[in-house]
């Protein structure tokens, strides 16, 4: 498997070895690309088999670094804080439009990719619509961040969550 | 986890929900608990956090609670 950004391609490498490599390649490819790569994909950008990218999603998903499509894990649904379906929380950031999975991870899109952002979403209750904006590494905008789920139950069902 | 315009509206989507409690958190809070969650996770360095780590990050943003406890 080729080796990836920042990532040294051991002699023998292990399964937390693959994982790092595939987890890396995911997150550059979307940051690169802006879409999600599916384990075919990856495969092929990382110059390795599909079944060690899938047996290396299934760990993942597993450990809760990515969340599989609930009915295809061959593709990632999220890497969070990135989404790779539409949702109600769109950010721009780095000159290119993401789906945040909630406003947490709309946040953590700025941070993760260490930019100015702006969020766009409307309020849970009323559907206004609302924006939030990071400038210069402080956050600009109104509103009040509301978690309906108990922390420890987050993972009981991610998706909702 | 949702933003909503204010604690009122956030009351009327918990009673519309039947949900009795939730957490809540101004922007400033929500923007430094994505910093510190965030900001390396496409690095190879990048592990996830032990229930501990979580919960230390949590209490260092006056987070704590029953709501944001991690475990059973």
């Amino acid at each position: 498997m080729r080796a990836g950004r920042d990532v040294m391609k051991p002699a023998v490498e292990t399964n937390e070895d693959v994982d790092r490599r595939v987890r890396v390649g995911l997150y550059d490819g979307l940051i690169r690309t802006g879409s999600m790569s599916s384990a075919a994909e990856l495969a092929a950008e990382l110059h390795a088999d599909v079944p060690v990218v899938m047996e290396s999603f299934a760990r993942l998903g597993a450990s809760r670094a990515i969340v599989l499509e609930p009915d295809d894990p061959s593709r990632v649904r999220m890497a969070n804080p990135f989404s790779a379906i539409p949702t109600p929380f769109a950010v721009t950031a780095a000159g290119r439009d993401w789906w945040g999975n909630c406003i947490w991870d709309s946040l953590g899109i700025a941070a993760c990719l260490g930019t100015d952002a702006t969020i766009r979403c409307s309020c849970g209750d009323c559907d206004q619509a609302m924006r939030v904006d990071i400038r210069d590494g402080r956050v600009e905008g109104s509103g009040l961040i509301h978690f309906g789920v108990p922390a420890r139950h987050w993972w009981d069902d991610i998706i909702y969550t | 986890m949702l933003l909503f315009r204010d604690e009122g509206h956030a009351r009327k989507w918990r009673e519309a929900h039947r949900i009795d409690q939730g957490g809540t958190m101004t922007l400033q809070t929500g923007w430094r608990l994505a910093q510190l969650w965030y900001t390396d996770k496409r690095e190879p360095r990048w592990r996830r956090r032990t229930l501990d780590e979580a919960e230390a990050v949590f209490a260092g943003l006056g987070l704590v609670g029953e709501f944001w406890r991690l475990r059973p």
